[in-house]
Parts: structure tokens; C-alpha cells; sequence
């Protein structure tokens, strides 16, 4: 390992030990790596490469979908998707959990955000699930691994991310690549609620009526339901349709979707004001800072990381444990899941791309299929302790302690990564989508 | 000193608006481009894309400064959480220093740098001919405001034994 490297390394994980904002972590270890080498100008190049790498159109769609997820999350948005929801699979026993998994899947369909889905839909299906004699711990682990759904299936923002920093990817591949693995991931988690509450600890675990088998809710007609979900489902037609004829590009298709959400939440449902808007757009602008901040520091440290081959020097290191691709794949995800513990996803995103997309695309993987890998891992990461966002988010809203929900999560946890496995070893999952639409 | 405090209150709460204007600006301008495209009659704009990623790059960076002063960035606190108060005042320090050596040195001198420097080389944006180096003006500016906002931080971080309130800057 070159000394720069290690500067590099030494800088960066001193800083983030002691809880200095990632972004500058990042910032502060290129700018000292780039001064050891001498003969560039540092500051010009971090701040030069900072700047241009904002200023980049597929970027843009971040800022729309973190707007219009703002603009319909505080609406009635994810209860009309609830009813939708609950009269799909409300009437099986245990019918509340699935509800809560296929709510979230609905949401992520249109916001691009698990966090925003742990606490809208958290909010009102935890208490309600209390109520029906669920285990709250039980109800937040659901809520929390669902949530995370929302990051495969379209439109999300890390996927944005992931084809900025990996260079050249289609957001539109990207995005049909995601639907598959993520329709996955919730059938996985339904599948581990229906064996917790039919098998392992049902009248612990659950109410009485999901263990005596009866059904748990009155549900609407599902034409009914689905009429009053289909403004926020047309939504998800709006921007999948618009990319995929062709009409739009992502970027703008995220415009489109911000106007129709105004209309949407200012006209139809009436539940946002006009003087609500500033402070809308400010809470929008913020949180999308805290993303373009980190992309700006990548984008300077993965020319830092260029430069001094640490994607080569970590591809030899691998190779040289194993020359099988499973293996390989295997020793990734096993990465990907510690970093993920202890690391949001968007920083672990753009740190560990550059480093490990040369390395499986050298193994033939296709850079499609890696970025649909590596967010399915990460999303568990969202779950787990100590840092995990979802979870912090569900603990809130359900009022309970990280310790009591960690065992509840287990066999959603098994349920993730044998869904993971999948994603990563069946490669069609991801691509067959894609491929379809001759995205690829 | 509270009316030092009142002015510096406004020049954030002003700095707010911009951004949310800048915010507004932007939705307009990427609707316009894709209305201008699709509705006949409309001459085609070329200018909407060019003028969106450098008002994404103005919304970024002040909203970056913006979030650093609510303390919003993400970083891994799971350790200093495990410290005593008096160590994690310490580290406290320590890391509106470290933020203050990127935003003055990065953010401050690069950006004045990256301002100069495109500027002298003329560079224009291809469709409104406008001076890049004004555009990058931001960068600067963004890194005073993250520089302020450490200070501010810094005063407000009270010292063991101390009683000076929070806003008493």
C-alpha cells in the first residue's frame, strides 16, 4: 500500500470516528492525499472537482424526488395506499402485516425515500397493529426492513446516485432493473411474517386473530381502493411511461412528477397551502444538500482514488484470496453488509463504487446488476445496529428501543439476505427487465 | 452584541429565502424546458438544462452551509456517543475544526482559485455565453458561510462551568 493511500485511509477514518460530518471525512482525506503529492494545486482541484461534480443534469432529478415525496408524505397519500393495500391481502390471517409490507411497496413505488416511508406509514399501521394485539417490537421491524423496499422499486434516489458515480449507467436501466429484486425483497419479508406468526411464536408474537386465523380488518372493495390510490399510483405511470416511451428523460421526468404532486396536493386533495410551499422547498433543499455534498467530496476523492489505483490494488488483493466469482461476490456482500452497520447508504454508495465496480465488471458482472446488488445489501445495513436509519426512524415513531426490536428483525433479516443471495447470484433478475425494454 | 446576533439571525434567515428562490427557479426552469419541447407552437429552449445543474450546484452548496448550521450532515456518531460529556465537548471542537480547515482551505481558497482562474481562461457556458468563473462564485461564498457557521457553533459550545446562554453571541 502506497503511503498516499494510507494518508488517505488514516485521515478518513479518524475523522469519521469522531463523528466529523461524512462529507467532510471524505473532503479532508483527498485534500491531504492530493497535498502529499506534491505537484498539484489541491485546493483548486477539490474545489473544481467538487463543484463539477454537482453540476450534473442526472443529479437533478434528486432535488424533484425528494420534493415530491415531501409534497404527498405529509398528505393522506400513504393511508389511501393502505386501503388500497389492505384490500389486496387484508383479508388473510395476519392480514395487517401484509398490508404494512405491500403499503410500502406501493409507497416506494412513489417516493424515492425509505425513511420518509418508515414514518408515514409507521405512523398510523404501528399503532394500529398494537391495537390488534401485535407485539409493537413486531410491528416496527415490519414497518423498518419493508421500508426498505421502496430504494429498489423506481423511482429512487440512490439509484441516481449509483449511475452518477459509476460513470455511465442509465438511470433508466437502473430503475425497471429494480422492480424485480424489489418486488423480491417484499414477498421475502411477507413470507418471513407469515412463518414468525404462524410458526415460531404466534401468540406472542402476534394478535389473537392473526393466530385463530380470522380476519383482522374490514376491507374495502378493491375497485374502490384502487380508485382512491390511483391519483398517487398514476404517478408512478407518469414517470416509468414518460422514461421508458422515450417522452423524457429521468431528470425530467422528476419535474413532471414535482407539478403533479403540486397540483395534486395543492387542488385535488387540497391538503397543502400555498404559504406551506417556502418551507417545503427549504426542507427539500436541505435534504438534498446533504446528498449533492457528499456526491461533490466523491467525485474529488474517487480522482484521488484513480489516480493512486485503489480499485487495481483491491481487485489484486481479491483475486488473490480467491479467483472464483462467487467467492468474490460472497467477500463483497460480507463487506457491504459490516460497512453498512455502521454507515448510511448514500456515503457507503459513492466510497465503495469506484473501488469495487472496476473489480466486477472484470468479472464480467454487468455494472447494472452490481448497483441492484450493492443497494439490496445496504438496505439491511438501514435496519441494523448501531447506525441504521430506518431503524432509528420506526423506533421513534413506535416510541420503543433499538434492543427490544433487533430480535423481532431477525427473521426479517434472514429473509433479506436470502433474498439478497438471490439478487446476486441470479443475475436475470435484475436484467431480464431492462433487457426487455432494450435498455441494455 | 444581540443586535450583532439579530443581524446575523436576518443574514441566515435571508440566505433561506435565496435558497428557496434559487429552488423555485430551478422546478420552473426544467418545466419550462420539457413544456417548450412538448407544446407546439414553443420555440424549443436549449438554455433550460445549462442554467438547472449550475442552479443545482448554488442550491447545493448554500443548502450544505444551511444544514451544517442545524448540525444536519450525516456522520457516524455511534462512538463519541460512548464518551463522557467533558471528551465529547473535546471532540466537539475537534470537529468544527476539521470543518473549518475544509471549508477555509477547500471551499474558500480553492473555490477564490477555481473563480480566478476560470475566469481568466474566458470560459463561457455553450448556450447563454455566461462567465463560468461567476457561476463558481458559490463555492467561495458557500465556504464563508460554513466557516461562520463553525464559529457560531464554537460560541455556542459552552465551556464546563460556564452559565453564558446558547444565544448569547
Amino acid at each position: 500500500m502506497s503511503a498516499e493511500v494510507l494518508i488517505l485511509l488514516v485521515v478518513f477514518l479518524g475523522l469519521l470516528l469522531l463523528n466529523v460530518p461524512i462529507a467532510i471525512c471524505i473532503g479532508l482525506a483527498t485534500v491531504a492525499t492530493i497535498a502529499t503529492l506534491g505537484d498539484v494545486p489541491t485546493g483548486y482541484v477539490v474545489a473544481q472537482r467538487l463543484a463539477t461534480g454537482i453540476a450534473s443534469f442526472p443529479l437533478l432529478a434528486i432535488p424533484f424526488f425528494v420534493l415530491s415525496g415531501v409534497l404527498m408524505g405529509d398528505g393522506g397519500m400513504a393511508r389511501r395506499l393502505m386501503d388500497f393495500a389492505s384490500s389486496l391481502v387484508g383479508r388473510f390471517p395476519g392480514g395487517l402485516a401484509y398490508v404494512n409490507t405491500v403499503t410500502c411497496m406501493l409507497f416506494g413505488a412513489v417516493s424515492g425515500s425509505a425513511a420518509a416511508a418508515v414514518s408515514s406509514i409507521g405512523g398510523f399501521m404501528i399503532p394500529q397493529m398494537e391495537a390488534k394485539g401485535y407485539k409493537r417490537e413486531f410491528a416496527v421491524a415490519l414497518t423498518a426492513t419493508s421500508a426498505t423496499t421502496g430504494l429498489l422499486i423506481p423511482p429512487s434516489n440512490i439509484m441516481i446516485v449509483f449511475a452518477v458515480v459509476s460513470g455511465n449507467v442509465s438511470v433508466a436501466a437502473l430503475f425497471l432493473a429494480g422492480v424485480l429484486p424489489g418486488i423480491l425483497v417484499g414477498l421475502s419479508i411477507m413470507a418471513a411474517s407469515f412463518v414468525t406468526l404462524r410458526f415460531l411464536r404466534p401468540a406472542h408474537t402476534a394478535g389473537k386473530a392473526a393466530a385463530a386465523s380470522i380476519t383482522e380488518m374490514v376491507t374495502m372493495p378493491v375497485g374502490r381502493a384502487f380508485l382512491g390510490a390511483l391519483p398517487s399510483l398514476l404517478l408512478v405511470v407518469i414517470v416509468l411511461g414518460g422514461i421508458l416511451g422515450g417522452l423524457f428523460s429521468a431528470t425530467e421526468a422528476s419535474a413532471i412528477a414535482v407539478a403533479y404532486c403540486l397540483i395534486l396536493a395543492m387542488f385535488v386533495y387540497r391538503e397543502v397551502k400555498l404559504t406551506a410551499l417556502p418551507p417545503i422547498l427549504l426542507k427539500a433543499a436541505l435534504t438534498t444538500s446533504v446528498v449533492m455534498l457528499l456526491v461533490g467530496a466523491s467525485q474529488a476523492m474517487s480522482w484521488v482514488l484513480a489516480y493512486e489505483r485503489v480499485p487495481q490494488m483491491v481487485s489484486a488483493a481479491l483475486i488473490a484470496l480467491s479467483d472464483n466469482p462467487i467467492i468474490i461476490l460472497l467477500l463483497i456482500n460480507v463487506l457491504l453488509l459490516v460497512v453498512g452497520t455502521f454507515m448510511d447508504m448514500t456515503p457507503a454508495v459513492l466510497i465503495f463504487t469506484p473501488i469495487f465496480l472496476p473489480v466486477v465488471t472484470g468479472l464480467g458482472m454487468d455494472p447494472v446488476h452490481f448497483g441492484i446488488l450493492m443497494i439490496a445489501n445496504l438496505c439491511i445495513g438501514l435496519c441494523t445496529p448501531p447506525v441504521g436509519t430506518c431503524l432509528f426512524v420506526g423506533c421513534s415513531v413506535g416510541k420503543t428501543s433499538i434492543a427490544r426490536v433487533v430480535p423481532s428483525a431477525i427473521p426479517f433479516f434472514i429473509a433479506m439476505m436470502i433474498a439478497l443471495m438471490a439478487i446476486t447470484y441470479l443475475p436475470w433478475l435484475s436484467l431480464a427487465l431492462p433487457r426487455l425494454f432494450k435498455l441494455l | 452584541m444581540t443586535a450583532l446576533a439579530k443581524l446575523w439571525e436576518r443574514i441566515c434567515r435571508g440566505l433561506e429565502i435565496f435558497t428557496i428562490a434559487l429552488f423555485a427557479a430551478l422546478v420552473l426552469d426544467v418545466l419550462w424546458g420539457v413544456t417548450s419541447r412538448y407544446v407546439p407552437g414553443i420555440r424549443p429552449s436549449d438554455w433550460t438544462e445549462e442554467l438547472a445543474v449550475y442552479l443545482l450546484v448554488w442550491i447545493s452548496l448554500y443548502g450544505a452551509a444551511l444544514t451544517y448550521r442545524g448540525y444536519g450532515h450525516l456522520g457516524v456518531d455511534y462512538f463519541v456517543a460512548k464518551l463522557d460529556p467533558s471528551a465529547q465537548r473535546l471532540v466537539a471542537v475537534v470537529v468544527e475544526i476539521a470543518v473549518l480547515i475544509f471549508a477555509g482551505f477547500a471551499l474558500v481558497y480553492g473555490g477564490s482559485r477555481l473563480v480566478f482562474e476560470t475566469l481568466a481562461s474566458n470560459q463561457l457556458t455553450p448556450v447563454l455565453q455566461w462567465k463560468i468563473g461567476y457561476l463558481y462564485s458559490t463555492v467561495p461564498l458557500s465556504g464563508l458561510f460554513i466557516c461562520a457557521f463553525c464559529i457560531e457553533h464554537l460560541i455556542k459550545l459552552q465551556p464546563a462551568g460556564s452559565h453564558a446562554t446558547p444565544t448569547d453571541i
